[in-house]
């Protein structure tokens, strides 16, 4: 088990040697049970850091705002950045060193264990202790969470209020970290893509009956884009942002850029977007389910790279994030890749 | 008395410039006949077609999409073709995922030589949209 | 007017509307927001809040401005897109929803006419519901001038008594509105009357958040545009849209042409939500954003919704529905920023 106070002196310590800029962790959300995601420089705010299975955020996300933050500055500072990853987040390290988007100088990476557990769904929590005063989420270790309601403590098996894809998550701890907290271990999951085959298994009309109704539903607050550790385009092709508008652009002009996606929400525009994001994901996404997590309208996001993620490890053998040093899926390719479906 | 009209569906077809589209020439000196559904499109490599080109099409108002490059080991870009059976791989088996019919995305290897291939993919494809019917699904509905 | 309608009756009364578009709350999934009925029987306004604000109806996220199509002669011919005029109601409209959708009126008349709002607007009739309980623990509508039961852009409130409503007529409209209901609707008694105060007294007890001296917020905002505030309270910031699109008053947007057939040319002019969080809000042509970072748009945001508004119209262009606190994915609280706001020294 992970012991916060380990944690916590591992972060002083390297904060007080300078090491690091500053650690990217989490914190208690003001008066409540859940976390927010906690930005430490200084060794006092080190007390409120947090591990427990409310930590949802995938916090390598922020090491894009870093870069940019980085790339302005005259004289930058050099040293790396303390984050404190999970499982899945250690391998979307991996995947921004293997893209070269980062290098492994840049970041200090704090590894935490989910071991047999991982962390909640808020809205299977809030179902399962409905009408409760939730105060603390605990890991009580051998795969149970521990949940204090008022001063009431309960046992619960984990799966009961796991996130879909803890249940279905197979490599619990950190593949890359300076430093490790809690055991390696490696969990059984009869099936990691369970979900995904009952979804292959409609027919085609059932198939887009089900997209269809969810793609209805986007408002393209793009708040998957922006949550992503792996959607760090400077220009997403969602945004079209490159036609320079001049007073003597005429309407044809504007007519004949290429806008691959229009902003209205409407399905086409939706699926569009959707699927340039799934595809640009495939072999990248590590299914950290930030996606899915934060959709405004619950669309299951996850699905789609979930999907992408399947066919990766089925057709290529390819799990994303796994070896930083070899090429990415895409960038790649064997001579014997399956090609049954080319006339 | 009105005729119903017949649905002639349309294909967007990405050729490479050396093998596919040099094939599809090659249909055409050697006078050989195909449906005239197919709306090519020449690209410098089979490589080149990003998953974007595919789904625009569709969203375009395309029935078919057909992406067509060199043999393996015959692309003139050496390996270009290989990243493209990936990446197809991978689009096509998305659009299943989401509920396109399957008989409507295809890739194929045509060589330069091979125009007689190439009337055939695209006579099989025209008679294999026939039954479906116009493609709704992706059409842009602004 | 006001008069009582039992809660079996509410089906009826609205299957008696059958010239008006209605728009009620509904349910898929886990999330509510509004939808066009078609079945009168699917109405229940048992339910706490819509994700996405009422004033999707009124001012939609996409907006067909005009048509445009080449001439074979080389002009352009263009063809205006107005909306449709069919009447419309909404029912179960929050008080804070209702008061959004009363200050995207105020704007939609302020310099030029937004003349697709004002004419849905003036098309439909808003039957809002008190609120019993606050519909989200982040409810803070009594802090910005708004209460639970405020009637406020409102036609007619409606006020849960338990097995009916207690309906208040609120503009000629509601009159009109409330009029369709001859027959199923009785007069009040003072019981019910009685009742109704006390629910509305009580709502407004239990409102959890409570912003102290938002009359200085104007000041006190005014003295830290440039402090390290919004570098610190921006840094889980993601840039994404969340928080404007739920809202109920935001109301930027961007015009784009959505180009139909490019031979001979043919499109649509479109209006689009926009939102200050994007990173191609306010950018230049020449590729220069004045609003660079997610501080200096977390700041835009805050300031526009409490300072500059406050500055042109003495009221805040917020309405207290906490949605944006409830939705930011990374727990970002607009209540505690002001709070910070006030305290925060140089």
């Amino acid at each position: 088990m992970v012991t916060l106070e380990e944690l916590k002196d591992n972060c002083r310590q390297i904060l007080k040697e300078g090491k690091v800029k500053y650690i990217i962790g989490y914190k208690r959300k003001n008066g409540q049970y859940m976390t927010v995601p906690a930005f430490l420089d200084r060794i006092e705010e080190v007390d409120h850091l947090v591990w427990d299975p409310s930590c949802i955020y995938n916090l390598v996300r922020y090491l894009r705002d870093e870069k940019m933050r980085k790339e302005k500055e005259k004289e930058p500072d050099t040293r790396p950045v303390g984050v404190i990853v999970k499982g899945c987040d250690s391998r979307a390290v991996n995947i921004l060193i293997q893209e070269n988007y980062i290098t492994r100088d840049d970041v200090y990476i704090i590894g935490v264990s989910c071991e047999k557990s991982g962390i909640v769904d808020e809205k299977k929590l809030t179902k399962k202790f409905a009408g409760k005063d939730i105060r603390k989420l605990d890991f009580a270790g051998n795969g149970k969470i521990q949940v204090t309601c008022g001063t009431k403590n309960s046992v619960v098996p984990a799966e009961e209020i796991l996130a879909d894809r803890c249940i279905e998550c197979t490599i619990p701890t950190p593949i890359v970290f300076d430093v490790l907290f809690g055991e390696k271990t490696d969990r059984e999951v009869p099936d990691p893509f369970k979900t995904i085959k009952e979804l292959e298994s409609f027919d085609t009309t059932r198939k887009w009956e089900f997209w269809k109704e969810e793609m209805d539903k986007c408002i393209r607050c793009y708040a998957c884009r922006s949550v992503c550790p792996m959607c760090y385009c400077d220009e997403c092709v969602a945004d079209s942002i490159s036609l320079a508008v001049k007073p003597d652009t005429t309407a044809e002009e504007k007519a004949h850029k290429i806008r691959w996606v229009e902003k209205s929400p409407v399905i086409s525009e939706n699926f569009n977007y959707h699927l340039i994001r799934a595809m640009h994901l495939a072999g990248r996404c590590v299914d950290c389910g930030e996606c899915d997590r934060v959709c405004p309208v619950d669309i299951p996001l996850r699905y789609l790279n979930r999907k992408m993620e399947k066919e990766s490890l089925d057709h290529f053998g390819y799990t994303a994030g796994m070896e930083p040093e070899k090429p990415t899926l895409v960038s790649c390719f064997r001579e014997d890749d399956p090609e049954e479906f080319i006339l | 008395m009105k005729m119903e009209e017949k649905f002639e569906p349309k294909i967007v077809a990405f050729l490479c410039k050396w093998c596919s589209s040099a094939g599809s020439d090659l249909a055409g000196v050697s006078r050989l006949k195909y449906p005239p559904n197919v709306v090519p499109i020449t690209v410098m490599c089979s490589g080149s077609v990003s998953p974007n080109y595919i789904f625009s099409a569709f969203k375009k108002g395309a029935d078919g999409v057909l992406v067509s490059g060199c043999h393996p080991g015959d692309c003139h870009y050496m390996k270009g073709n290989y990243y493209a059976r990936r990446r197809i791989t991978l689009v096509k088996e998305l659009l299943d995922f989401i509920g396109i019919e399957p008989q409507r995305f295809h890739m194929s290897w045509v060589s330069a030589a091979e125009g007689a291939k190439f009337t055939e993919i695209i006579s099989d494809f025209v008679k294999e949209l026939e039954p479906l019917g116009p493609q709704n699904k992706l059409r842009s509905n602004l | 007017m006001e008069k009582v309608l039992l809660k079996k009756d509410l089906n009826s009364w609205a299957g008696k509307l059958g010239s008006y578009d209605i728009y009620a709350p509904f349910k898929s999934g886990d999330v509510w927001g509004y939808e066009l009925m078609e079945n009168q029987a699917e109405i229940t306004l048992d339910y706490p809040n819509t994700a996405i604000p009422p004033k999707k109806i009124l001012f939609p996220q996409r907006e067909v401005l005009f048509e445009f199509e080449a001439t074979q002669e080389g002009g352009m011919e263009i063809r205006e897109v107005l909306p449709d005029d069919t009447p419309k109601i909404i029912f179960g409209v929050r008080s804070c929803d209702a008061r959004g959708l009363a200050k995207l009126g105020k704007i939609s008349q302020g310099g030029i006419e937004d003349v697709y709002f004002t004419r849905r607007r003036n098309q439909t009739v808003i039957a809002g519901l008190a609120c019993h309980n606050p519909p989200s623990p982040y409810c803070f509508c009594t802090s910005v001038g708004g209460s639970p039961h405020s009637l406020e852009g409102m036609d007619i409130l409606m006020t849960d008594l338990g097995d009916a409503y207690y309906l208040e007529s609120v503009t000629e409209e509601g009159v009109k509105l409330m009029g369709s209901a001859e027959g199923i609707v009785t007069d009040p008694d003072d019981k019910q009357k009685a009742d109704k105060e006390k629910i509305h007294s009580d709502s407004e007890k239990k409102i959890l958040l409570d912003i102290s001296d938002m009359e200085k917020i104007n000041e006190a905002l005014s003295e830290i545009f440039d402090t390290g505030l919004w570098d610190r309270e921006s840094l889980s910031c993601l840039r994404c849209g969340i928080c404007t699109f739920s809202c109920p008053v935001c109301h930027c947007f961007d015009v784009n042409d959505e180009i139909i057939r490019t031979h001979p040319l043919k499109g649509k002019r479109v209006r689009t939500w926009d939102n200050c969080q994007f990173p191609d809000f306010t950018m230049h042509s020449s590729g220069h954003n004045p609003r660079s970072d997610k501080a200096s748009r977390l700041r835009q945001r805050v300031m526009h919704k409490f300072r500059y508004f406050n500055e042109n119209c003495e009221e805040f262009l917020c309405t207290g529905c906490g949605r944006c606190i409830e939705k930011c994915p990374v727990g970002i609280d607009i209540v505690e920023v002001l709070e910070k706001a006030k305290t925060y020294e140089k």
